[in-house]
């Protein structure tokens, strides 16, 4: 569902991640760990065609990624919604006008549809009955989730999220996790998660990558279990959260 | 949603195919790219229409299969209608969209409406949202005005918190410039130098643009007007005594609230919003000692030199025009100039020009901090900071020139 091949980019002279390949499989959960400043971020940004890798390329559901705004990109940003670290709502809007937006402009559906499919997923990601709020008077997690609600308004066959649990507390973090799970599960819907919360990768990701700040590549691959367990004392540090 | 039909007593003959809809439905299909589906009358008892609906239900065609369901439905005469979900391909949140809208037009013409073989996936969403209880509730519409007592209190209230602002904005900023000048060693001047390149060099070019311009224009008005009486010389007068006294000042200081101004209230909003206002104070760092100081003197000091550049530009724009299409040479117009201006009309803009200059970087400043909430707010107080500015210019404007003539006559 979503193939890098042999990804190298940085800024300016700077290489941040070089010849990074993997493939994520339909409906599976996939999490990119690493320390801060391994190049998660910049991964994440040049697989949605936020940033031009300076070689290699994404293809998601078999398109190919070009940057954001060039001719073709329409055809694969349709397939994919995108969970920000801040939640990215519009402030000036309410919560189901955030949610209706990537409808009202993506599709032709009469402006009762619209409203219905709101509620919907509103309902499903916890916030029915908020709809009339301004994100300002939400909740971080309340926010966050609103955020996945305007995420899954198309029905996105890929959904991305950078760092989901940043700055949630323990308990509304779980309960972030529980609904990525359901979503993974009812609709099918594949995954991508930068993380570095290892509670949060333990508990939904099928398979995890992880990057490293001096390699610029991925030191380990495999399933949570798999990583925590690690001959890498890179890797095993990580989870055992042992300080370099 | 892959689930198998569950056993219907339907067969081949009992299908017959609903014309009109099963068009629609047809064409919709081929134009959607292989995403189709199709609206057929299964079965139609005594008192039941039995529909099936098959196919892909999405997003891009979910339009059509309303209208194609509803087509169908309004086409029949009975009123109890029942549609088999059981040959549905995919079905996204979109398809639930349609049925309960379908359920809400039914209810409407008077038909009862219910959903058979519903795979397990379908049937989940529609117990999320309820189906069978699915209340209408307009949750898209705008928020409500509130009357017309309560934006009266609302307005007065925001006047007066507004007013507390400035006046506090006012005091705290002349503390902090007052502790900065007194003791300068403590001051943040690091800033102080950019800030005077990006408000006053950086500036130049558009000053120097309009004021050129402005001199022509003033050139070319007067010389329409004076060129009947014989009195060409006189745009020399004209011209110079105009830029120097009112429109050098007045139009550097437009500029300098255009980008200066708005560019603070932006920044400082942004800073407001991203909580670093609220980092610097608990920094100990007086936030109006930081940020408004530097700003407030940087540009008091850069719009008196803006404003003598653009007073040299403004006079040479009017000699090209009194040159090219009055017959005046350029000597004969600067003697004049040199006859008519005094130094204290050049002073006069140029005090006038150090009050805009603090004027505009306080509105700037106090836009910015007070900014509430989000984007939207911080784009407001960019745009109060220019509309502001240029509204106070114009009163401080009409203050001097009152202030100018009566000191002449005492």
């Amino acid at each position: 569902m979503v193939s890098a091949k042999r990804i190298t980019a940085g800024y300016g002279d700077a290489v941040v991640v070089s010849d990074v390949s993997f493939d994520v499989h339909e409906s599976e959960i996939f999490a990119i760990l690493g320390r801060s400043g391994c190049g998660k971020t910049t991964l994440f940004k040049v697989l949605m065609g936020l940033v031009e890798p300076t070689s290699g390329e994404v293809f998601l559901d078999g398109d190919h990624v070009v940057l954001v705004g060039d001719s073709g990109s329409e055809r694969f940003l349709r397939k994919i919604g995108v969970l920000f670290q801040s939640g990215a709502l519009f402030s000036s809007m309410t919560i189901a006008e955030n949610v209706a937006l990537p409808l009202r402009q993506q599709t032709s559906l009469p402006e009762g549809t619209i409203e219905h499919i709101v509620r919907l997923k509103l309902t499903q990601v916890g916030l029915a009955g908020f709809e009339s709020h301004l994100p300002a008077e939400l909740s971080g997690g309340m926010q966050k989730r609103a955020a996945l609600a305007r995420a899954m308004a198309l029905d996105p066959k890929i959904l991305f999220f950078d760092e989901p649990s940043a700055g949630l507390d323990p308990v509304t973090s779980a309960q972030l996790d529980r609904l990525i799970l359901e979503i993974n599960k009812s609709l099918g819907t594949t995954v991508v998660i930068v993380t570095h919360e290892l509670a949060s990768v333990l508990t939904v990701a099928d398979r995890v990558i992880m990057l490293d700040r001096d390699e610029r590549t991925i030191i380990a691959q495999g399933s949570p279990a798999e990583l925590a367990s690690s001959d890498d004392a890179r890797v095993r540090d990580f989870f055992t959260r042992a300080p370099a | 949603m892959d689930e198998a039909p569950e056993t219907s007593t339907r067969s081949d003959d009992d299908r017959s195919t609903i014309g009109a809809a099963e068009e629609t439905a047809s064409r919709e299909a081929s134009a959607s790219s292989g995403s189709g589906f199709e609206v057929k009358l299964l079965n139609k008892s005594f008192d039941e229409l039995h529909f099936g609906l098959s196919g892909v239900v999405r997003m891009e065609n979910a339009r059509q299969v309303l209208d194609a369901i509803i087509e169908a439905i309004a086409a029949e005469p009975l009123r109890n209608v029942a549609l088999d979900l059981g040959e549905v391909e995919y079905f996204d949140s979109s398809g639930v969209a349609v049925l309960i809208e379908v359920r809400q037009k039914c209810h409407v013409m008077g038909n009862r409406f219910r959903v058979v073989h519903p795979g397990p996936e379908i049937q989940r969403l529609l117990d999320l949202v309820d189906f069978e209880h699915y209340a209408p509730a307009c949750v898209l519409v705008p928020r409500g005005e509130p009357g017309v007592l309560v934006q009266v209190g609302e307005g007065t209230e925001k006047v007066l918190t507004t007013g507390r602002d400035i006046l506090t904005f006012i005091g705290a900023s002349v503390v902090a410039m007052a502790k900065d000048l007194s003791s300068p060693r403590t001051a943040r001047w690091d800033g102080f130098w950019r800030l005077m390149e990006r408000a006053g060099t950086d500036a130049v070019p558009i000053v120097t643009a309009l004021s050129f311009l402005m001199g022509a224009i003033l050139a070319f008005q007067a010389a329409i007007q004076l060129r009947k009486f014989g009195a060409n010389i006189f745009v020399a007068d004209l011209v110079s005594v105009s830029i120097c006294v009112e429109m050098g000042p007045l139009l550097t200081a437009i500029i300098i609230a255009g980008r200066s101004g708005a560019a603070f209230a932006a920044h400082i909003g942004t800073m407001r919003v991203t909580e670093e206002i609220d980092a610097l104070s608990v920094m100990a760092i007086d936030p109006i000692r930081y940020l408004v100081t530097p700003r407030v003197l940087a540009v008091a000091l850069v719009c008196p030199c803006l404003t003598l550049f653009a007073d040299i530009v403004g006079v040479a724009g009017g000699c090209i025009v009194a040159a090219s299409s009055l017959d005046l040479t350029p000597t004969t117009y600067f003697n004049q100039v040199q006859k008519i201006l005094e130094v204290s009309d050049v002073l006069k803009g140029l005090t006038k020009s150090f009050a805009y200059g603090v004027e505009v970087a306080m509105i700037g400043c106090l836009r910015g901090f007070q900014v509430r909430g989000g984007a939207e707010s911080v784009g407001s107080a960019a745009t109060s900071a220019v509309v502001t500015s240029v509204f106070v210019i114009v009163v401080t404007d009409a203050i001097f020139s009152m202030l100018f003539h009566y000191v002449r006559l005492l």
